[in-house]
């Protein structure tokens, strides 16, 4: 459900920007860094848990307002070029602030230790990621589907001039739907913190599962980044139980076959 | 009857001087070039920071100079890749004139500098897992200055089992190259003397934080101990997900062939309970060596040095070492000096196996300690035991080193 999450945002993002956001899998560390950061200083888990996506999600709104909106006459290299170099300046801002050297945060007490699920025994608290992933992607969704704002969401995905013609204001949307995806990295990263721990590289790791996931899933489309990130997620943990050395690989596996089959992806339409 | 006269003398000396000083000039100039091969970019970019920080400290105890010629220290950043790796030696040897090497950290990445270090006729030294640069691939110019795979395993089987005699089912978890491999071999060799059994060995590749479809594995498996044979990150990740899944503290886990330090200051002290642990250096060793080199250490970088800085340091010395038995900078007569050389370093006696060029020394086996026992924020472990029990000649595969 996290590569759900994390293909979500930058589904998000890339569908009504256009551009691939190479700042996400950055955006996605400092959720956890910050998770970790409030964490600590309130002594509390879920505070910390409300707070660090959104202030993942202000930065994010930062970027779009102060740097990718003043490249959009410019066009898409520019903005790419902006992401990719963003990118680069946030994960380097990580090691300035933090430090190189990664660090572990625990999950809250409650949530320690391992469940017997009967046929297996599983982490309460990769339980509690599930659910919470799964409930906020199905929320995302609602949003999406469901409200007028969320509705013209869809439909700057799909023509972002006949929005415009509309008399929709377009560059709220991009600012929205930029913040959105940051909120989505933030809680994605804010989640993963206790089960990966801290370290700068986390952010590229989790970047390329999270362009797989929108390439399977259909460049921009929402649904389509949901079910990707279920794909594989549960491919890879098939696989882990019989061939464990290529729980990896499976991920590109799995985009590369479905690619060959559907080019456009899941859902895709372009 | 003539005499010296004081004209003459000052003549002669002049003389002297004009035709033999350039060349005392030319000799003192003509500096040593060592290159350190230290990864700043792939899988372990964190530990060629500080590879280099003890590789520098060791030549600046000399006051980067040996043999009365300055040296001049060069580093390339390895990219923990071998095809980045072996054109950055051949461009240092070729552009540079490096004839000595000290790096890089990956084994299988050492493997591939190890063949351009025989190509080239440079003196290389490593510290890593892998058997092969001493075993089946050895030749004149590389030494192995980390304990041997064996050693290691031995010392931390037989530990192991002292503490924990009823422990008999072991899972592995491995790294898949060649440091995990050469471990693991020899992790199952000792454990037959035990009477274990391997209830289960995954391999991972280099590089794997998502652990936990192996851990799944290990848990499903029931063991009485997990033994972990890889390193870093990877060894971070592994023993955080252990915990996660509720496996530590109640089964004990083994990092077998760890950084120390590195690895251990990423973990939280929850997650560090039953975790025992196998390494190459630890900065409590009992050496007047280690206390030295650890206290400038702290005094410098404000942390003590685990097994990566510790490493370079104790190799760099060891190559400096060479030079001084040789009483020369030639390649060959630093490789005939280090063969067999004796030294009493960082880890404690050394010695320089002439026939393998596998280093003979002490391993270390801690274990770490509860939270409420430690004395200070980096009072990680205890070291409980060393061994220095070298390869049996049964299972020595470097048979013939070879000529230059």
């Amino acid at each position: 459900m996290l590569y759900a999450l994390m293909g979500l945002g930058l589904s998000l993002v890339t569908g009504i920007l256009n551009i691939p956001n190479f700042a996400h899998g950055a955006l996605f560390a400092i959720g956890a860094y910050l998770l970790a950061t409030v964490a600590v200083a309130v002594g509390n888990f879920w505070i910390a848990l409300l707070i660090a996506p959104v202030g993942v999600a202000l930065l994010g709104l930062a970027i779009e307002y102060a740097g990718i909106r003043r490249l959009y006459a410019a066009g898409h290299d520019y903005q790419l070029l902006f992401t990719f170099g963003g990118a680069l300046i946030l994960s380097e801002s990580i090691i300035l602030i933090w430090g190189p050297i990664g660090s572990s945060y625990l999950p809250p007490e409650i949530l320690r230790g391992g469940a017997d699920l009967g046929f297996t025994m599983y982490p309460k608290y990769r339980l509690f990621v599930m659910v919470a992933a799964g409930v906020l992607a199905f929320a995302t969704w609602l949003f999406l589907e469901k409200t007028r704002y969320g509705a013209i969401m869809r439909a700057g995905i799909e023509n972002k001039e006949m929005v415009s013609l509309l008399g929709i204001d377009i560059q709220k949307l991009f600012t929205v739907a930029f913040g959105l995806g940051a909120y989505l990295a933030g809680i994605a990263g804010a989640l993963t913190a206790p089960i990966r721990g801290l370290n700068p590289g986390m952010g590229p790791d989790m970047l390329g599962i999270a362009f797989v996931v929108v390439a399977l899933g259909g460049l921009g489309n929402l649904l389509g980044a949901i079910a990707a990130g279920l794909i594989i997620g549960v491919a890879q943990a098939l696989v882990a139980a019989y061939w464990t050395e290529a729980s990896t690989v499976v991920i590109y596996a799995v985009m590369a076959v479905i690619l060959l089959v559907r080019p456009q992806g899941l859902f895709g339409i372009r | 009857m003539s005499r010296t006269s004081r004209r003459d003398i000052l003549k002669a000396g002049g003389a002297t001087a004009v035709l033999g000083f350039p060349a005392i000039v030319r000799a003192q100039a003509k500096e040593i070039v060592i290159l350190g091969l230290w990864d700043q970019t792939g899988a372990f970019a964190d530990v060629g920071p500080i590879n280099d920080r003890g590789m520098r400290m060791a030549l600046e105890e000399r006051g980067m100079t040996i043999l009365g010629r300055p040296i001049r220290y060069i580093t390339r950043d390895g990219a923990t890749q071998a095809g980045a790796s072996t054109r950055r030696v051949e461009e240092a040897v070729d552009g540079d004139g490096a004839k000595f090497v000290v790096g890089p950290w990956s084994s299988g990445v050492a493997l591939a500098v190890s063949e351009v270090a025989k190509r080239k006729k440079v003196v290389h030294l490593f510290s890593g897992g892998t058997e092969d640069i001493s075993g089946a691939r050895c030749h004149r110019y590389s030494f192995q200055w980390a304990a041997s795979p064996y050693t290691a395993a031995k010392t931390v089987v037989d530990s192991f089992m002292k503490a924990n005699p009823e422990a008999k089912r072991w899972h592995l978890l491995v790294a898949d190259y060649a440091f995990g491999w050469s471990v693991e071999k020899y992790i199952k060799e000792v454990g037959k003397t035990h009477g274990l059994e391997f209830v289960g060995a995954d391999r991972h590749p280099l590089g794997e934080r998502e652990f936990s479809n192996y851990v799944q594995k290990a848990a499903a498996n029931r063991p009485d101990a997990v033994a972990m044979i890889n390193f870093g990150g990877d060894a971070v990740a592994g023993a955080r997900e252990i915990f996660n899944f509720g496996l530590t503290p109640k089964v004990p886990l083994i990092m077998t062939w760890s950084s120390g330090v590195e690895e251990l200051v990423q973990l939280s002290p929850e997650i560090r309970q039953n975790v025992w642990v196998g390494s190459n250096f630890y900065y409590t060793a009992d050496t007047p060596g280690a206390k030295e080199f650890v206290k400038n250490y702290q005094a410098k970088f404000g942390n003590p040095p685990g097994y990566a800085p510790s490493a370079a340091y104790s190799m760099t010395r060891l190559l400096l070492a060479g030079f001084d038995k040789a009483k020369s900078a030639e390649v060959q007569d630093v490789v005939k000096a280090l063969e067999g050389i004796e030294v009493n370093d960082i880890v404690g006696p050394m010695r320089m196996d002439a026939a393998t060029h596998q280093n003979i020394r002490p391993y270390f086996f801690m274990r770490c300690k509860q939270k409420a026992a430690m004395q200070h924020e980096t009072d990680f472990a205890d070291i409980i035991s060393t061994g220095d029990a070298p390869l049996p000649k049964e299972y020595a595969a470097c048979k013939d080193i070879g000529s230059f």
